[in-house]
């Protein structure tokens, strides 16, 4: 989230779209209520009517997949009606930027963008930048006129999305489109808010990253980003998903956001100069020049402290990447399933009912060694080799189960999605023999480190190089008791040495105050420098508890802390103008009060954009503004629709290009069968998708276990039309057989109006929704919604694609 | 005591059902083992074990589709149906707060209390006792909120002095449900619609065989049985009985 | 010839008996459920949930013996004839000293009437209170409706029992021996049952 979830009652439209936050963030609904008290309009978008639809003022419904002809159709109407805020595009974006004339887009080549290599299924980027001046500063016409701007290249762009095509693609009625455009580009206006709720519903698509980017779009038309009530707000799927990903969930990232090291960056200089961005701007802080100081504080967290300048610190013993390898899910068990991979670690998760393609996974899992799975309960991972199609005698993975302990049966920090990193205390002890995380890990490191100590074997220094200092050690040299405190610390970072900084002198083992005080000389220690200031001189800050909201805007700054230097909004110079005054004076974030920032944490302390010394307002991005044209994304600078992989039509409404150009595809002529797919084929008519239920925590292997919500929803459904019903001689509460390419799934069909078919491209649509919380290891439950998802994946992310794609229904005989 | 009251405000209701399994977790009711009969609502019922649940209603009001959620429980009503018809002394009893409470020790299994209810809302367990919502008096009693309010997270529902969450609930431009009806209601409702949409009785009442019965042929019988003896006696004294005139065995038998 | 004739057999004393007794472990228990007063009389059974079950066995004694003693006798209760007109237009003679015989046959117009109002009543309790056997398995209104007719049945039944007890004992002397073993008087007979005693007794 860009904001936070008590901000959401500051807004006074809220588009809930690509989630459903009544059913799936029940507590969001709080704010979304309270906004609503004070007149706030809120508009579902969705497939189906859901919980949230059911409290919303307007709900429009939208076939799957078809996020950005819906929202390309909104820019178009925002652009030509002129409700745009034309100052804010001005001062925060780069909107005003003249492009390259050699950019073509879409509306020119056929629904491709100028450099596509089908070969390569990439891109040449090199058109898509900007015109530079002599100092290498892009050029701009601040009138947003000049027809190579990128102002004029948008609305030339979705000039092509009209709300009959529109309509016609997305299945939407027309005067539907229309209200939600209408409501929602009422939010242009200075004093204004609107927020977007979103989920997986928009991730998981081969567009996912593009739904957001469309919408990125929309909120920086609008004025929408970095004030109070706006926002571009990822609902994450975890309680702690945001606070994993801070901590280098993903494959591609170190703690913090910074890149994974690549085979061909050998050494920390390279490292730094390979990924830090460049700007020729004066007026550009480009944060991200600070690299070296945390990827530098960063390798001093995680190895030996001993290891010197020379030894890069111990950046060798970083594990890398192969040049343009994707390490990501789908790719992770394509290997496993082809046999590359050994061994398992499944922690905390089910991937066997949680993966896309499920059938896949767990033919994957039996190619492995050994598995290790963590976990409160037995699952559907952990016991795969007597599963379902399974002979277990075949089978030669040799599987352990460790008892872990639950969030409540131990101590720690979690972050939300608003960017909130929030201690919690242990309540209970854990039950039998499970044991906390960090216990186990304990025990892992230890006994992998010493017998690496004895035998040696190949590259031991990553592992006996490592720091591992979070506790009283015991005569052998191994901590009994983990300090989960000394763990946050190292997280914070401490000084090495004795240090100046900023006309501060620190002493050896001093917590860094913040950031900002990050050294690249190896003084500073940090596990991650956007924590850095989460547990520092004044002490533990996560746990802060203060109910203190000086701002009147729900900011309470003192209650736990967060992410960057406890800036409650990210962007939050965007919430003023080039003076420093508020756009919405009644809610304001910051201002400046002639001498300094009021309010919020700014993003940058510099002096407000109308004078001399100032810095940009978007200070992670080396242009200083935010990106309305984006090239760092692979299918393009804009947004444009392309169909799901498995999709209900023959042809791209739009254009000849029907799928993203630049996803990675699994299944080609003579691949494997398990990754096959059928678009528009009349064997799968029915377009599906798959969700989460309130009752249910994402596979459900802690809350099938929990009879109480058991009871509330027992076991797998489908949700259909009374039309598609009636067409299938099925009556409400029949079992039925739901069947995709890969895989097959018996559910109770509920029959519901809240499913509506489409009219799209004059036929009639049928949509189908499963959940994807059961698993055969709870008897009577039924099975994982995964087993007929897709293995394709987001062409920037590589996230699957299980919100759209075809299947077949039929009674169950 | 002031009485006091639950408001529930049907239009922030999202149907999370935290009051369901708070209510459960709280007094330590057990799970009913469920299907799905093709919707969301499980169980169906209120059951022995189920206290309080949401009903999800999927309705058409004026050619627009709505999803409508409703608590339901024991409304708490002031001229109460079960304590109407119920037998044994204490077996089900009001609170000083106002709430009805029951005591299993003291239920005799009669099941009136079940037909007394214009809601259809006591149950009996497998012990042939009643269950129900008892507006968890025990905290209630102990200055805690209900623990189905207290796991609410939108505000849906709300507990406390009855007047004043009637006050505050006329400021809301809802229809307010409950307040006059069967002497006020316990447990009111704020409704977005019409109380038929919410398969609500427009004027709920104690059922009329009941009042009948309690009402009327109670009062009146006990005045004819009484009646009707007084009568005999009056004849006795007035008219007397019919003697037989030549009872021989009066006369010294033969 | 002795001063008695047979007025009731065994069969009739012990069924009207075995009804008697059962329809006073009916009102027993059934009043602890009319009303809060009676509430104690549930412990002459040992509790609530017992006298609940005296009820329910009581009241199916009390049925079949009602229905029995109906059958046995509704030839004789069944048939109005003119003089029972006029017994009625002279309210039996109950409303005056002045005795005048009005021929009846082995049971008045009154008893006649009385016997099928108890059999009436007798129905209506049996089957509403199958009804309320299990007040939760049929439809509740239908369920509602019985406990009111059980409440009103139990009124009006109570207030036939009164008048029945007193006419058949003190109200006219040496009736209740026709009950008690069997036989009346045969002045009793005259007076009361005129037609009847001329027909088992050929006399007048």
């Amino acid at each position: 989230m860009t904001n936070h979830w008590i901000d959401i009652r500051n807004s006074d439209v809220i588009l809930i779209m690509g989630s459903n936050a009544a059913e799936n963030h029940p507590i969001s609904f709080k704010y979304v209520l309270e906004a609503m008290d004070k007149g706030a309009k809120l508009l579902s978008v969705d497939p189906r009517f859901t919980r949230t639809s059911a409290k919303a003022d307007l709900y429009a419904p939208l076939r799957s997949g078809t996020d950005i002809a819906f929202l390309g159709g909104m820019i178009k109407y925002i652009i030509e009606n002129n409700l745009y805020h034309a100052e804010y595009m001005q001062l925060h974006t780069n909107a005003t930027f003249l492009v390259n004339p050699d950019f073509k887009m879409p509306g020119e080549l056929d629904g491709l963008f100028s450099g596509y290599d089908e070969q390569k299924r990439s891109y040449d980027k090199s058109s898509w930048s900007f015109q530079r001046d002599a100092k290498g500063v892009p050029k701009s016409d601040l009138s947003m006129q000049d027809p190579n701007c990128v102002l004029q290249l948008l609305k030339k762009h979705f000039s092509r999305y009209t709300p009959e095509l529109v309509s016609d693609i997305t299945g939407t009625p027309q005067e539907k489109l229309m209200e939600v455009y209408q409501i929602y580009a009422s939010t242009g206006k200075a004093g204004k808010a609107a927020t977007i709720m979103y989920a997986m519903g928009w991730t998981q698509h081969t567009v996912g990253t593009q739904n957001i980017r469309t919408m990125a779009i929309i909120q920086l038309l609008l004025g929408n980003i970095g004030i109070a009530g706006g926002g571009v707000n990822a609902l994450r799927g975890e309680s702690n998903v945001q606070g994993s990903t801070d901590h280098c969930l993903l494959f591609h990232i170190l703690p913090g956001y910074l890149p994974t090291p690549k085979a061909s960056w050998p050494d920390l200089a390279k490292y730094i100069e390979k990924s830090t961005p460049q700007t020729n701007d004066p007026e550009s802080a480009n944060w991200w020049s600070n690299r070296s100081k945390y990827i530098t504080s960063l390798l001093r967290a995680h190895f030996d402290s001993g290891l010197t300048t020379e030894e890069d610190f111990g950046y060798s013993l970083l594990p890398k990447l192969d040049d343009g390898q994707n390490a990501s899910w789908l790719m992770l068990f394509d290997r496993m399933f082809k046999g590359d991979v050994k061994g398992f670690f499944a922690w905390g998760q089910n991937p066997a009912c949680s993966g896309s393609n499920a059938n896949k996974v767990r033919k994957a899992l039996a190619k492995l060694d050994w598995m290790v799975t963590v976990n409160l309960f037995d699952n559907e991972t952990a016991s795969f080799w007597k599963g379902p199609k399974m002979d277990p005698s075949q089978i030669d993975t040799e599987v352990f189960f460790l008892p872990i302990a639950a969030s409540f049966e131990k101590e720690g920090s979690i972050t939300n999605s608003g960017r909130w990193a929030q201690w919690r205390y242990q309540a209970v002890e854990p039950l039998g023999n499970s044991r906390h995380d960090s216990q186990v890990m304990n025990e892992l490191y230890s006994r992998v480190c010493a017998l690496y100590k004895k035998e040696g074997g190949a590259f031991p220094e990553a592992i006996t190089k490592l720091s591992w200092d979070y506790g009283f050690k015991g005569l052998d040299g191994k901590i009994e008791h983990i300090d989960i405190h000394a763990v946050a610390k190292e997280i914070n970072g401490y000084f090495l040495a004795d240090k100046v900084v900023k006309g501060k002198s620190f002493k050896k083992g001093d917590l860094v105050p913040s950031f900002a005080y990050l050294q690249d000389d190896g003084s500073t220690n940090s596990g991650n420098w956007l924590y850095c200031q989460s547990y520092n001189g004044k002490g533990n800050n996560m746990a802060r508890r203060s109910q203190k909201d000086p701002s009147g805007i729900g900011l309470y700054p003192e209650w736990g802390w967060c992410w960057p230097v406890n800036r409650r909004i990210l962007y939050n110079r965007a919430s003023v103008d080039a003076s420093g005054q508020p756009w919405d004076k009644k809610q304001p974030v910051i201002w400046w009060n002639g001498a300094k920032w009021q309010g919020d944490v700014p993003d940058g302390g510099w002096k407000p954009l109308n004078q001399p010394g100032t810095k940009k307002s978007f200070i992670m991005l080396p242009d200083g503004v935010a990106s309305i044209f984006g090239a760092k994304m692979k299918e393009g600078p804009f947004p444009e629709h392309y169909e799901p992989l498995e999709c209900p039509i023959e042809k791209n409404p739009l254009s000849g290009t029907k799928n993203n150009p630049v996803i990675k595809l699994f299944y080609e002529e003579g691949g494997l069968e398990e990754d096959i797919f059928y678009s528009c084929d009349q064997r799968y008519p029915y377009v599906a998708t798959t969700y989460r239920v309130t009752e249910h925590w994402q596979t459900g292997v802690m809350t099938r276990n929990i009879p109480w919500l058991l009871e509330m929803q027992p076991s797998m459904f489908v949700e259909m039309n009374p039309q598609l019903a009636a067409e299938k001689n099925i009556k409400n509460g029949d079992w039925v057989k739901v069947s995709s390419a890969r895989g097959q799934v018996e559910a109770v069909a509920i029959v519901t109006k809240r499913f509506q078919p489409f009219k799209v491209q004059g036929t009639t649509i049928h949509q189908v929704g499963l959940p994807w919380c059961y698993g055969w290891s709870t008897p009577n439950t039924g099975d994982s919604a995964n087993l007929l998802t897709p293995t394709i994946g987001d062409a920037n992310t590589m996230i699957p694609e299980t919100k759209a794609f075809q299947v077949n229904i039929e009674k169950r005989g | 005591m002031a009485r006091k009251a639950f408001m529930i405000d049907t239009s922030r209701c999202t149907a999370c059902r935290s009051c369901q399994v708070a209510c459960k977790q709280w007094n330590k009711l057990p799970a009913d083992s469920e299907i799905n009969r093709g919707s969301y609502e499980n169980p169906p019922q209120l059951t022995p074990h189920l206290y309080n649940k949401i009903e999800f209603i999927e309705t058409e009001v004026n050619g627009e589709f709505k999803w409508l959620f409703l608590n339901k429980r024991c409304l708490h009503c002031g001229e109460a149906g079960c304590l109407k018809v119920c037998p044994s002394t204490g077996a089900l009893f009001r609170t000083e707060e106002g709430l009805i409470g029951f005591d299993k020790d003291k239920c005799i299994g009669c099941n009136y209390c079940v037909n007394g209810c214009p809601f259809d809302v006591p149950r009996y367990d497998a012990d042939n006792k009643i269950t129900k919502c008892h507006g968890c008096l025990d905290r209630v009693g102990n200055g805690l909120q209900p623990a189905c309010v207290k796991a609410c997270p939108t505000g849906t529902l709300q507990f406390g002095a009855r007047d004043k969450l009637i006050a505050q609930g006329k400021t809301s431009g809802r229809k307010l449900y409950g307040e006059k009806a069967l002497s006020g209601l316990g447990a009111m409702y704020l409704l977005d619609n019409q109380p038929q949409d919410y398969k609500l009785a427009d004027n709920p009442s104690i059922p009329t065989s009941i009042f009948l019965w309690k009402d009327v042929i109670k009062p009146l019988g006990i005045l004819g049985f009484w009646g009707s003896v007084g009568v005999a006696m009056l004849h006795y004294v007035t008219v007397g009985p019919k003697q037989l005139d030549d009872d021989t065995e009066a006369k010294g038998g033969e | 010839m002795g001063r008695y004739v047979e007025r009731f057999s065994a069969f009739d004393r012990v069924v009207h008996w075995t009804l008697a007794v059962a329809f006073l472990v009916l009102v027993i228990s059934g009043l602890g459920l009319f009303a809060h007063t009676f509430f104690g009389y549930f412990s002459f059974f040992g509790g609530p949930e017992q006298g609940i079950l005296a009820h329910k066995i009581a009241g199916v004694v009390f049925l079949i013996a009602s229905l029995l003693l109906f059958f046995a006798h509704a030839k004789d209760s069944c048939s109005f004839d003119s003089d029972d007109a006029k017994w009625f237009a002279a309210f039996g003679g109950y409303l005056s000293k002045n005795e005048k015989e009005i021929p009846q046959g082995k049971f008045n117009a009154g008893q006649k009437l009385f016997a099928l109002f108890s059999f009436v009543a007798a129905l209506v309790l049996g089957v509403t209170g199958f009804i309320i056997w299990d007040p939760t398995a049929m439809a509740r209104g239908m369920t509602q409706f019985s406990l009111m007719l059980h409440g009103l049945f139990f009124i009006l039944i109570m207030m036939g029992a009164v008048v029945h007890i007193y006419l058949a004992t003190i109200g006219n002397p040496g009736t209740v021996d026709g009950m008690l073993w069997g036989q009346v008087k045969k002045v009793w007979a005259k007076k009361h049952a005129s037609k009847w005693f001329k027909e088992v007794a050929g006399e007048d």
